[in-house]
């Protein structure tokens, strides 16, 4: 295979987990290019891709987590992982301080993801070699 | 860094559009350059007098009327989707302009995105 230099990757995954392939596609990708020795700068979750954050999700036991999955990978290899907060707020996916700011019973927010703007995307957009879409199906 | 959206959906039928607009919206509160292409179903965001308050949702016009004055360079609608929905340009936003659709237009950008 031919050597190429590190490349830093942005993943936006707009897909959720059990209605689309996005989280497990990009996961795959993920795993794939930081094995090849590529940087990962950031995973934004943005549009119904915030489910993927949500600590609620329950798989069957003969079933992968996704959550769970993508955040041991995340920790392993301690990427950031942004989840955009107005795509979040809608969809119900909290942190406690948006939880007491909107007054609700819960949060939410799996870790390591974190809630922000999308000025991280923006920034990501910016800086990172490629930004790669991971989108629902049609 | 130059960017182009692309709504290529109707709006009101899901919220990818919506989503891709706060996208151009951000990028522009940045100072990124960042252009629209409304292609397929998607012309219909920049039709005039769209009037979703009875099925619930907040107007797309009214936040496509401000895109120039927040910083977003081009409301691009593809000639051939306007074709296919008949609609003229005097029928669409003043800020639109059509477009021919080809690889020329799509290689002016450094990024193009589509959700």
């Amino acid at each position: 295979m031919t050597q190429t230099s590190p490349l830093s990757y942005t993943l936006v995954i707009s897909g959720a987990p059990y209605s689309s392939q996005a989280p497990q596609t990009a996961l795959a990708f993920a795993k794939a290019a930081t094995a090849a020795g590529h940087k990962l700068d950031r995973v934004f979750l943005y549009g119904d891709g915030v489910y993927l954050a949500s600590s609620l999700v329950t798989a069957p036991s003969d079933e992968v987590n996704w959550t769970e999955t993508w955040c041991d990978f995340l920790c392993d290899t301690r990427t950031p992982a942004t989840v955009c907060i107005a795509s979040a707020l809608r969809r119900g996916i909290l942190n406690e301080s948006e939880k007491k700011r909107y007054q609700r019973t819960a949060s939410n927010l799996a870790d390591p993801f974190e809630i922000a703007g999308l000025g991280d995307w923006v920034e990501s957009v910016a800086t990172s070699s490629r930004v790669l879409y991971f989108l629902p199906a049609e | 860094m130059n960017v182009l959206i692309v709504i290529d959906r109707a709006p009101y039928g899901d919220w990818s559009g919506r989503e891709s607009l706060d996208m151009a919206f951000s990028l522009a509160a940045f100072d990124k350059p960042v252009a629209l292409l409304f292609r397929g179903a998607g012309i219909n965001w920049l039709r005039h007098g769209q009037l979703p308050e009875d099925i619930g949702q907040k107007s797309g016009e009214r936040n496509l009327a401000a895109a120039p004055i927040f910083g977003v360079s081009d409301l691009l609608a593809d000639q051939q989707a306007a074709s296919d929905y008949r609609l003229t340009l005097d029928q669409l936003l003043p800020a639109a302009s059509l477009v021919e659709v080809r690889p020329e237009l799509y290689r002016q950008y450094d990024h193009v995105i589509s959700l």
